[in-house]
């Protein structure tokens, strides 16, 4: 018979058996589990904000419409998006970049398109109308001023990123 | 919107805006002009989408109405026929019918909606620098269409 603290041969295989077997089910699934949560490890990159091509002094106090291409990542699925901004300078001088998309349902605003109102951002979906500062004009279809994009400056040109609401809103 | 479960939650939550059904006609066919059908149906399928993507709050787009190049005409106009009876029952008010297959232009008359029929134009081997050009362009033109249409009927 065995003493108290001494382990029999068997106890001893068995322990040893379960560690090994421990260890290799850890190597096996340890990958398997860092695939499976991969896009909660990544850091966002630091910079995400993007070059739409255009140079500070080209810009005027007349809205213009530019395009850019976004990648958008969802979750494992990254795809190019793209995007528009209306860029103009305001009567202080400041930049800015407003989103074309409508408040109301989503539709793309244009800048004066509407004969009767040359200088208000005009959505041909239902009649939605913006002043030039991006808020809504009461009593039309929006009820939120227009969205402003994050905007940085580098060496002349304007970087854009992701879309805040209006401060006004 | 399209046709996704997320965006027809704000379909239905806000029905009485959306009056306009975007559909795409895509032939089917297996023979020698295989490709050049493939690119009739893409091609259309691609313009809808940006047309949807301004005019996001109004439109619809459903899934294309697809058909065979074999069938005979009356065949394919009951069956379109069937789909637009549908949407008018619905309560679509304005229906746009895409197409770059030049046989509904000949029958375009027969159809309750407006055909906007677009010769296909070979995207595949454009620069895309050139290809956005183009189809900006086109919708500029097809995005008109559209807009008198909601301006003289509503």
């Amino acid at each position: 018979m065995a003493k108290k603290n001494e382990i029999t041969r068997r106890q001893f295989l068995n322990y040893t058996l379960m560690g090994t077997g421990g260890f290799m089910a850890a190597g096996m699934l340890m990958p398997m589990v860092r695939f499976a949560i991969d896009p909660i490890l990544k850091t966002e990159a630091a910079s995400d904000m993007v070059d739409i091509d255009l140079r500070v002094e080209d810009i005027t106090t007349e809205p213009i419409m530019k395009k850019f291409k976004v990648n958008q990542v969802d979750g494992w699925h990254e795809s190019e998006v793209e995007q528009a901004a209306f860029v103009y300078k305001n009567d202080d001088g400041e930049i800015v970049a407003l989103s074309p998309v409508c408040k109301h349902l989503g539709c793309t605003v244009d800048w004066g398109t509407n004969p009767a109102y040359p200088d208000e951002f005009y959505c041909p979906c239902h009649a939605g109308r913006y002043y030039k500062d991006g808020v809504q004009v009461p009593g039309t279809a929006p009820l939120a001023p227009l969205d402003v994009y994050e905007m940085e400056i580098r060496d002349g040109k304007v970087f854009l990123g992701k879309t805040l609401p209006h401060p006004k809103a | 919107m399209k046709w996704l479960s997320k965006e027809i939650d704000v379909f239905l939550s806000a029905k009485q805006y959306i009056d306009t059904i975007l559909l795409t006609l895509v032939p089917i066919s297996f023979h020698e002009n295989m490709k050049e059908t493939v690119s009739m149906g893409e091609f259309s399928s691609v313009l809808t989408a940006e047309i949807e993507r301004q005019l996001h709050g109004r439109t619809l787009v459903i899934p294309p109405f697809a058909y065979l190049k074999s069938e005979s005409q009356d065949e394919k106009l009951k069956k379109l026929g069937q789909w637009t009876g549908e949407l008018r029952k619905n309560g679509f008010r304005h229906i746009f019918m895409f197409t770059s297959d030049s046989q509904w232009k000949a029958i375009e008359e027969l159809l309750d909606g407006t055909l906007i029929w677009i010769p296909a134009i070979p995207l595949e081997h454009m620069d895309e620098k050139f290809r956005r050009e183009i189809l900006d362009e086109q919708t500029k033109q097809v995005l008109q269409i559209v807009t008198n249409q909601w301006q003289s009927g509503s």
